[in-house]
């Protein structure tokens, strides 16, 4: 129809006005019309009410009582823009640092904010129709793909011109934290992905200040063209999208870049948005729900319960209430057929939902008004108000409550049909006559889906073949009668009361024959549908037995430990402090601290008292290098320098192994970047709050700590063949680009405080300095603001980035490993750094083959600051006896040895002003153990943070039987549900 | 420090002293020991037999590298050297079942690595050939009382033949108690991996296990279609790698089945009863689940981390701690096993790991010793303090499963005094002269 294509053959002037009578009318999620009036024309709604009149011009059609929807929107889709192949990649294929520059696009190809999708726009028509079947008349559309995805578009489904069909050519920007196709390593974590993001939204203001600096002073370098900043220009005036794909923290997470940034983000929903509800109403997003939910885990034969967690367990069951919890919590949610393998599931998913308690009323707004205001378009379409697009559907009754059929779709005017509307009920009794003997017939269901029984007295026989469309109907019999047996068919049409047609005898002779209506069928009408929803309905009578725990999974806390205050009396207490260890003492615990240590204590009144009798008390142990809580690859080891990039972006508080450590007494711990590259990533202090959000286990101004690292894994040396091109590949180049980074970060610093010095007239005409954030963190480290902790392993690397450090005038607060520490204990000393170290790794590879146990003792004995730390999940649980290693290797009196794992670490995280000590003041952070605390004999009873009981032997006990059953439970409902033929014996066991 | 702590305990002791004094001027060259020339008796120590409880203020005599007498007040023989380790405690040598010691010197080098051969059939391998008895690792682990080490070579399916070695001698023949002990086998996966690097469905999972298991049947079947036809006709043709799995199919050498998943245990073990093998099972993370099914086909279990993560979400937290109990209250035959190379150091802390979880400590010490050993098939001459058996034993300061006590002072491998040093306290001592 486009106006500007010129007309080829012959003009289409059909009228388009159409009244839609008899009709149960839903307008808008408030508002019904029980029998009423719909007029469309030119592609709107004209008019729409009960006692409408309607002008002569319109062409009727009585819906007999049939129901109209408004059409349905999508708001998320990939729809009319051509499929991508996936691209892989391993450390088989060669890296790629720089990206594919054309047109002014960004350096990093997951970039391509430019993309405006509706310039690739085509319908799809197979796509179309599925959605449209589904009661779709409008989607929006971006390929998604990228970080920065590039901009969206809302169109119409059905065929015709894009021109015509495009409502908002130029929608929306979209995000996500993964890089999807790019084939450039960077990033290659969450993390980076979150960096990424960061950097483009402060370049997004620098843009724009330096091109109004340089259009008033052209008398100046120019700043560049980039097309994928200018997309972004109007990013604080609109509303972004993010797809974070099934992980629960996503939404947090875009949700502080939000806040950070003073953007507004409409979000893709986990699907697991029940089990961190309160996280997710902080951040007071609207959201896309996916309408997907988790397939019944496979739980074939016995053994396959030893693949499944009872997580999934849960999921599956708790899945489909999601929806009704976010209603409940006041969440603004619409829903989007995205990340549905099969949209044939659609209405049986969005019936179950309901089941599940979203109401109907909120499931059709999540269809229609809120995705309309999603894509912007609440004045044009999302009810079917006058004015209106004429986008809805026709279907036979209330499609929220029970399957029905949809007969057709109506986009923009245009009608999509499926199936014509059955004007005829073959339901009810009939008799006829063959010859001389009488039968009855019952038909039940209706068009297209009619079946019924045949009877001759007591005889009885299921109707086969039957068809039914339109006043036709035809079947066959099997009679088995004294002339002979052989299918009996009929074909017949309803006129009136009067089934009128002809048969055929197995002989194949034809004879006339004529049915009457006798009566309503005794027969349940709805048996048909019910077979057709057996499915959905089986899933809802069945009792729930999922718990909701956090995190929600095994061993998460039904609710979250509160804090109580406690007298520990009569304990063997290691105080990690100058008391050493006090025999026979107590420990009372008020408000979340330590209260006081001593002999003799009194509890104030109505406090619980723990006898410690037997028992040792010590600090909580903290791990000084682990990499626990991080959501994703904890290495950004792309570039050789990702100094932008936070753990604290990314800390997953729903690990399994936080909890195991806990149960291992490890009560802090710093959250680390990896060591793929000379300047890695900024890494976050945690406390081991078990059930936490993230940023609640977060230790709250704790300072944070850069990692570095040095030789073989940062020059690549076991990275195989492929990696042997990025700088640097020698200890020689390790130095000089960090040199290289620590001048330019100098230089960028002086470079702002140059241009800060400027008067605001002159700044208005002086193009910035770029904000880079890598380069920040760089500034931060050289004035010692943050900390440098530093993998390294042989003496030369070690001594040189000291002499580099103090050559740009920092501090190095901690080497990692350090395993040849004790070849330069004193000079660590008069650096002023500490080591943290493996207590008997050696030999893994080449740079720790001079390696020895007795390193750590050296270290203590030499004044070096010196722990013990883990590196690894397991090892975590015992730093304890890592601690004891250095008793059996060098002699170490014990209450020295306890400190390499408590307070010492504590001091090189700069946290020792809280946890580390069981001293006056401090955080109530504690281990309970039944023996001495460095002996392999004992094992830790209670593991306590900020006065609160995050493990106990017999807690934990509890949650073992609990878990066992629950599981077994749900295993038991996944049984029944997935077998059809349980219960198939009306006997019971043991019954003869 | 360390040594002239050791030096002056044994200070009455003067040929001891001197073999010690003598070592760190040979530098990295620890000189293996020189075979017994004299009767030696331990005098008054607390004997941790193993096989007989615990024998306080007992003295053990040996000659000839066996072990001649184990009683209180023994009259020494002619020329018999008297060691008197009053109030420290004398064990059997510790033996560890599954390491890779002497095939690995320094992981990420690929030129020091000998561990395993390409493909997946590979029976006629033997991990002695590649032993290198000058490997640094060997002098660290054996200073903390592992005298004994199956040797097992790595690989994906039948992975070779392990050798017994102690960790002493001159040249690997010298080392070698037992050159081919046992066949060693992988049992193909059969759990379904998950997780954001996994990149394969687990429908796709499933077939390659599937795929994998009949590869594994199909090479067992070729391998006695050979042991047939060589019975009918021995001079046909000889496959290599058929000719060493005629002991296997012959029940005459064991097979080391490395399994740690409930599936894999039970596919292994109705495949070993159908085809009459002699099983071991190698690794067991789920052996306690199926404890019925391994004690009623004799099959004895490495266990081989206790010190590790479980292997499930829904797992107690403890779960590989306490496994041991779980095993010994069950009833099933078995021994730990502890890292591969540098961290077989740490086998004894492995059975005191477990005893903290429920393992009684006379069968943790013997799971690391006698244990071991009936389960290795050597236990007539390793394992426990038995006059008969080597003589090879460890003594300790005090509790060798506890690194509060873990400390070795002497040690003996078939009655030859060992070399107590090693590179660690050598470049320790190097270093204290910088400070």
């Amino acid at each position: 129809m486009s106006q500007t294509s010129p007309q080829i053959g012959m003009r289409d002037k059909t009228p388009k006005a159409r009244a839609f009578i008899n009709a149960r009318i839903i307008v808008s999620p408030d508002e019904t019309i029980e029998n009423g009036t719909l007029l469309i024309d030119n592609g709107l709604v004209v008019g729409v009410g009960e006692n409408i009149s309607i002008p002569d011009n319109y062409f009727l059609i009585d819906l007999n009582g049939k129901s109209i929807y408004p059409g349905f929107i999508d708001p998320y889709t990939e729809y009319g823009i051509k499929k991508q192949a996936k691209v892989k990649r391993d450390r088989n294929h060669s890296p790629k640092y720089l990206g594919d520059r054309t047109g002014g696009n960004a350096w990093n190809d997951a970039i391509h904010s430019e993309k405006n999708w509706s310039d690739q726009f085509q319908p799809v028509k197979k796509e179309s129709d599925k959605l449209l079947k589904l009661g779709f008349t409008t989607v929006h559309s971006v390929r998604k793909d990228g970080i920065f995805r590039g901009r969206s578009f809302v169109t119409l489904l059905g065929e015709g011109l894009p021109n015509d069909l495009l409502l908002v050519p130029h929608g929306s920007q979209f995000l996500s934290f993964k890089k999807g196709n790019s084939k450039q390593d960077y990033p290659e974590s969450m993390m980076g992905g979150i960096a990424l993001i960061r950097q483009m939204f402060y370049d997004i203001d620098w843009y724009q200040k330096a091109h109004d600096a340089h259009n008033k002073n052209g008398n100046q370098q120019f700043p560049e063209f980039n097309a994928a900043i200018e997309a972004l220009a109007n990013v604080h005036s609109e509303v972004l999208f993010f797809d974070g794909g099934t992980d629960v923290h996503s939404i947090s997470r875009i949700a502080r870049i939000a806040e950070e940034f003073n953007l507004k983000f409409i979000s893709l929903a986990s699907g697991y948005e029940y089990a961190r509800m309160d996280d997710l109403k902080k951040t007071g997003q609207l959201l896309i729900v996916p309408l997907d939910f988790p397939k019944a885990p496979e739980v074939k034969t016995l053994e396959d319960d030893y693949d499944l967690k009872l997580s999934q367990l849960r999921h599956w069951e708790t899945a489909p209430g999601n929806l009704a919890r976010l209603e409940e919590n006041g969440v603004k949610f619409a829903l989007t057929t995205s990340r549905m393998k099969d949209t044939d599931k659609f209405w049986k998913n969005l019936r179950q939902a309901i089941k599940r308690g979203l109401s109907k009323k909120g499931a059709l707004a999540a269809l229609t008004s809120v995705p309309a205001q999603i894509c912007d378009l609440a004045d044009r379409t999302g009810s079917l108000e006058k004015g209106k697009l004429a986008n809805f559907f026709i279907c036979d009754g209330d499609i929220f409550e029970k399957k029905v059929d949809i007969y057709s779709t109506w986009v923009a005017g245009s009608r999509n049909e499926f199936q014509t509307i059955p004007m005829t009920d073959f339901a009810g009794n009939y008799s006829f006559r063959i010859e001389n003997d009488s039968f009855n017939f019952i038909l039940t269901g209706i068009v297209p889906s009619v079946s019924g029984t045949l009877e001759v007295g007591e005889w009885e026989s299921k109707l086969k073949k039957v068809e039914s469309d339109q006043n036709k109907i035809s079947f066959a019999v099997a009679i088995d009668s004294t002339e002979g047996a052989g299918l009996y068919r009929f074909t017949g049409r309803k006129l009136e009361q009067k089934i009128i047609g002809q048969m055929t005898n197995p002989e194949g002779e034809l004879t006339d024959w004529v049915a009457t209506y006798v009566g309503p069928s005794s027969n349940d009408a709805k048996d048909a549908e019910e077979d057709n929803d057996a499915d959905e309905a089986k899933d809802d009578d069945a009792p729930f037995f999922a718990h909701l725990t956090y995190p929600n999974k095994s061993f998460g806390f039904e609710s979250l430990p509160k804090s109580e205050n406690v007298l520990l009396i009569n304990g063997t207490v290691w105080t990690a402090d100058e008391a050493g260890i006090l025999d026979n003492a107590d420990v009372l615990i008020i408000d979340r601290k330590i209260a006081k240590v001593g002999h003799n204590l009194t509890a104030p009144s109505g406090i619980r008292t723990i006898d410690a009798t037997g028992k040792h008390i010590t600090p909580g142990i903290i791990d000084p290098h682990s990499h626990l809580a991080v959501s994703g690859n904890v290495n950004e080891g792309t570039h050789a320098v990702t100094s932008e990039v936070r753990i604290g972006d990314v800390i997953n508080p729903d690990q399994i192994n936080i909890y195991r450590q806990v149960a291992g007494g490890v009560t802090a711990c710093l959250s680390m970047h990896g060591s793929a590259n000379p300047i890695g990533g900024q890494c976050q202090a945690i406390k081991l709050r078990w059930g936490s959000s993230a940023e609640e286990m977060k230790i709250v101004d704790a300072p944070i700590m850069l990692k570095f690292a040095l030789g073989e894994n940062v020059k690549q040396s076991n990275w195989g063949e492929k990696y042997k091109i990025r700088y640097p590949q020698s200890r020689m180049g390790v130095e000089t680009i960090m040199r290289d980074e620590f001048q330019a970060a100098l230089e960028y610093e002086a470079d702002w405080s140059a241009y800060n010095s400027l008067s605001k007239k002159n700044k208005s005409q002086t193009v910035p300095p770029r904000k880079n954030i890598r380069l920040d963190a760089i500034v931060e480290v050289l004035h010692n603001r943050m900390l440098v902790q530093c993998h390294a392993y042989t003496q030369a690397e070690t001594l040189m980035f000291m002499r580099l450090a103090e050559e740009y005038g920092f501090t190095i607060e901690l080497f990692a490993h350090i395993l040849e520490g004790y070849k330069i204990a004193d000079e660590m000393a008069k650096h002023g750094a500490g080591g943290t170290t493996f207590s008997d790794w050696w030999a893994y590879k080449f740079e720790v083959y001079d390696a020895i146990p007795y390193n750590a003792g050296l270290m203590v004995e030499r004044g070096v600051l010196t722990t013990v730390h883990s590196d690894n999940a397991d090892l975590a649980r015992r730093l304890n006896t890592e601690a004891a290693k250095i008793v059996m290797y060098n002699d170490m009196p014990q209450e020295e040895a306890i400190k390499l794992a408590t307070i010492n670490p504590a001091k090189q995280l700069g946290i020792d002003n809280r946890v580390g000590s069981l001293v006056e003041g401090k955080d109530a952070d504690f281990v309970i153990w039944n023996g001495n605390p460095l002996s392999i004999y004992s094992r830790v009873e209670e593991t306590w943070i900020d006065g609160k009981n995050y493990f106990s032997i017999e807690k934990d006990s509890l949650m073992q039987q609990e878990i066992a059953q629950e599981k077994n439970r749900l295993i038991q409902k996944l049984l029944q549900q997935n077998s059809s033929d349980t219960g198939s014996s009306s006997k019971k066991w043991g019954e003869k | 420090m360390r040594l002239t702590r050791i030096v002056s305990a044994l200070k009455h002791i003067t040929i001891v002293a001197l073999i010690l004094l003598a070592s760190t001027v040979y530098a990295h060259d620890y000189i293996p020991a020189v075979q017994q020339s004299q009767p030696i008796l331990i005098k008054g120590g607390d004997l941790q037999t193993v096989s007989n409880g615990v024998m306080p203020q007992t003295d053990l005599l040996f000659e000839n590298g066996r072990i001649t007498a184990i009683a209180k007040n023994i009259t020494p023989p002619e020329k018999c050297k008297i060691i008197d380790v009053s109030g420290k405690i004398v064990y059997p040598g510790l033996i560890a079942p599954n390491s890779s010691i002497g095939l690995t010197e320094i992981g990420a080098v690929r030129a020091t690595n000998d561990r395993r051969e390409v493909g997946g059939i590979n029976p006629n391998i033997k991990s002695a050939t590649a032993y290198n008895p000058d490997s640094e690792i060997i002098p660290s682990v054996r200073s903390n009382g592992i005298t004994t080490v199956l040797v097992v070579p790595g690989g994906s399916l039948l992975r070779g033949q392990s050798s017994l070695i102690n960790l002493d001698g001159w040249t690997i023949e010298d080392a070698t108690e037992k050159a081919s002990l046992g066949m060693h086998l992988n049992w193909p996966k059969a759990s379904i991996s998950t997780g954001w690097w996994v990149e394969k469905s687990a429908e796709d999972q499933k077939k390659d296990m599937a795929e994998n298991r009949k590869l594994l049947h199909q090479l067992f079947d070729d391998a006695r279609a050979y042991q047939i036809a060589r019975q009918d006709n021995p001079e046909i043709k000889k496959d290599g790698r058929w000719e060493s799995m005629i002991p296997v199919l012959e029940g005459r050498m064991p097979l080391f089945v490395h399994a740690g998943d409930a599936r894999q245990i039970e596919q292994a073990v109705d495949f070993c009863r159908d085809l009459k093998l002699n099983m071991v099972l190698v690794g067991g993370t789920d052996a306690w689940k199926l404890s019925q099914l391994l004690i009623e086909n004799n099959i004895p279990v490495i266990f081989r981390k206790v010190q590790s993560l479980p292997a499930r979400e829904d797992d107690p937290h403890d779960l590989s701690y306490k496994t041991p109990a779980l095993l010994e209250k069950a009833g099933v035959n078995f021994c730990l096993s502890n890292g591969s190379a540098t961290s077989v150091r740490n086998l004894p802390f492995q059975a005191g790991q477990a005893v903290a979880f429920g393992l009684s400590p006379e069968m943790a010490l013997r799971s690391i010793t006698l244990s071991t050993a009936e389960i290795l098939g050597v236990s007539d001459d390793l394992g426990s303090l038995e006059v008969g058996k080597k003589a090879t034993i460890i003594v300790s300061e005090g509790d060798i499963m506890d690194h509060l006590g873990h400390r070795v002072i002497l040690e003996f491998i078939n009655g030859a005094e060992v070399d107590l040093n090693n590179k660690h306290k050598e470049l320790f001592e190097k270093y204290k002269h910088k400070h």
